[in-house]
């Protein structure tokens, strides 16, 4: 396996054909809502509200609360986490944490694949080496981190970090080496320096790309802040995942993970705004979707 | 200016001895078979590729590097497509350092002069074959070489459009006094272009017949392939080219 084909499955090529445009579902009344925005947003909130109301019949009629909690226990646990500030303290810990490690991660991420993708004969060099790392699995690394930037915050950020720069490593060293040679060459006959070439040919040529590494890294940010406060923290969104799992308080669980699914939600959402406006230039069918990485 | 220059890729002599004066001002088109180093000469005076021996000469002074007194055009485009039509135009400006109101200035005006008013702010993606190819002599208008090298620029067009910019070419031609060496494939646009044809010969390749073209400017270029010398030249480039 080389990097290449790892970058490979992760963004769609920059010269990709725009799909076909899907037909609609069936012939019918229900296809012709799917077509519209609005129709697509009412089909997915009653998707949503019969999931809630099957877990809320499941809890009350096979009593199943102590394993499954409740829509509504998962509502009164958040209530109570609200009024008693520990909500915002949590988050505001756990963002700070995934959001320094998020910032940290691209920028050596982003940095290091360019140097890498753009001077060939070191990127053949230095890939066995950044392979290696990447196979490892990274959460038994977690230990570790705890013994070389102690408990703090500095180690979730750390931690956040590392999970964080493979995505943009990997993402940006495959856009930066699909840079065409004959664009670049074209551009230094029409005056540019070496850092003309780099910032305004190399870095917007791999720009989509480059998005779909910050879009894949950064729910990696958040993955690498709650593992980090999962092994040690005293406070954090996880820390209290854990410390409910602790009590059996399976309500408190759900509510944390309902505020983990909301704010991953939130940002990818805002990337995505960031990105159409950078991407304008492209078709709406170009555009690459995130696929779907577990850790 | 080509002084007994040599190209060899390896083992491969690719072009050569070749000395060859090109003309200030003048339009000087190349024809010969393909692989027989007519690139190679754009290449040359260009500064990306380097001569194996002799010398290229530009304005007195031996070519090394990357010139920046000519323009390039060939038929890839080299549109970026994250930039409008007028950001592309503007792009060698901004490599140049040109400020930025006298920039916005050349860069309308070249849009004016190839017939792009109104597609300013479209991206290359929305525009036609025909529309790119005037979106990179834009470009290289909007920075006014004093020689500009041409290599097939329209070798993708159909022949209508063709037609279309050889007239617009040869108002361009006029209207900067550049120096224009244009490689080509077609006789007929040879002819009807240059003030000098230069037929090469087959690898290693090598002028081998210079044909000076004395036909009246403007030139139509529709009307002209009706001409009795038109028709002359034509036979007389053909037995040149035909090695067979």
């Amino acid at each position: 396996m080389s990097i290449e084909q790892i970058g490979q499955d992760v963004p769609a090529r920059i010269d990709a054909p725009a799909p076909a445009v899907a037909r609609p579902l069936g012939a019918g009344p229900f296809g012709a809502m799917l077509a519209s925005r609005a129709g697509l947003a009412v089909v997915q909130a009653v998707i949503l509200a019969v999931i809630i109301a099957a877990w809320q019949a499941v809890a009350d009629g096979m009593h199943t609360e102590f394993w499954t909690s409740s829509p509504l226990g998962v509502a009164r646990a958040l209530a109570k986490w609200w009024s008693s500030g520990t909500l915002t303290t949590d988050l505001r810990l756990t963002l700070f944490e995934a959001g320094c490690g998020f910032v940290a991660g691209s920028l050596a991420g982003g940095i290091v694949g360019f140097v890498l993708g753009w001077i060939r004969g070191l990127g053949d060099v230095f890939e066995p080496f950044v392979l290696s790392l990447y196979t490892l699995p990274k959460i038994a690394l977690a230990p570790l981190f705890v013994l070389w930037f102690g408990i703090g915050p500095l180690n979730k950020v750390m931690f956040a970090g590392l999970l964080v720069f493979f995505m943009v490593f990997f993402t940006t060293f495959q856009g930066i080496r699909q840079v065409d040679r004959d664009i670049v060459a074209n551009a230094r006959l029409l005056g540019a320096s070496r850092a003309q070439i780099w910032t305004k040919i190399a870095m917007p040529y791999a720009a989509v790309w480059i998005f779909t590494g910050l879009r894949i890294g950064l729910p990696y940010a958040l993955i690498g802040a709650i593992v980090g406060e999962f092994v040690a923290a005293d406070s954090g969104v996880g820390f209290r995942i854990k410390e409910s799992t602790s009590y059996f308080d399976t309500a408190g669980v759900f509510a944390g993970l309902v505020v983990l699914m909301a704010v991953s939600l939130l940002f990818l959402g805002l990337l995505k705004i960031v990105e159409r406006h950078v991407l304008r230039w492209q078709d709406p069918g170009m555009t690459v979707t995130a696929p779907d990485h577990q850790a | 200016m080509f002084h007994e220059t040599v190209v060899r890729f390896g083992a491969l002599t690719a072009m050569g001895p070749t000395s060859l004066a090109v003309r200030a001002g003048e339009f000087l088109t190349v024809v010969g078979p393909s692989g027989c180093g007519k690139s190679t000469l754009l290449n040359l005076i260009a500064g990306t590729l380097q001569a194996s021996s002799g010398q290229v000469l530009y304005d007195g002074r031996t070519v090394s590097g990357p010139n920046p007194h000519v323009g390039y055009i060939t038929q890839k485009n080299y549109c970026l497509p994250w930039r409008t039509v007028a950001a592309n135009i503007r792009l060698p400006l901004e490599f140049r350092r040109v400020q930025r109101a006298e920039a916005e200035r050349r860069v309308a005006a070249a849009i004016r002069q190839v017939g792009l008013s109104g597609f300013e702010h479209a991206y290359p993606r929305q525009l036609s074959g025909g529309m790119l190819q005037r979106v990179m002599i834009a470009r290289t208008l909007a920075y006014g070489p004093a020689t500009y090298l041409m290599d097939e620029p329209f070798g993708s067009l159909d022949a209508q459009l063709r037609l279309h910019m050889h007239v617009e070419l040869m108002r361009l031609w006029r209207e900067t006094g550049s120096t224009f060496v244009f490689v080509t494939h077609d006789l007929h646009e040879a002819i009807a272009l240059g003030d000098r044809v230069v037929v090469m010969s087959g690898r290693p390749g090598r002028p081998k017949f210079i044909l000076g073209i004395d036909l009246p400017r403007p030139r139509d270029v529709v009307a002209l392939q009706g001409d009795p010398r038109f028709g002359a030249y034509f036979r007389q480039l053909w037995d040149a080219i035909d090695v067979h």
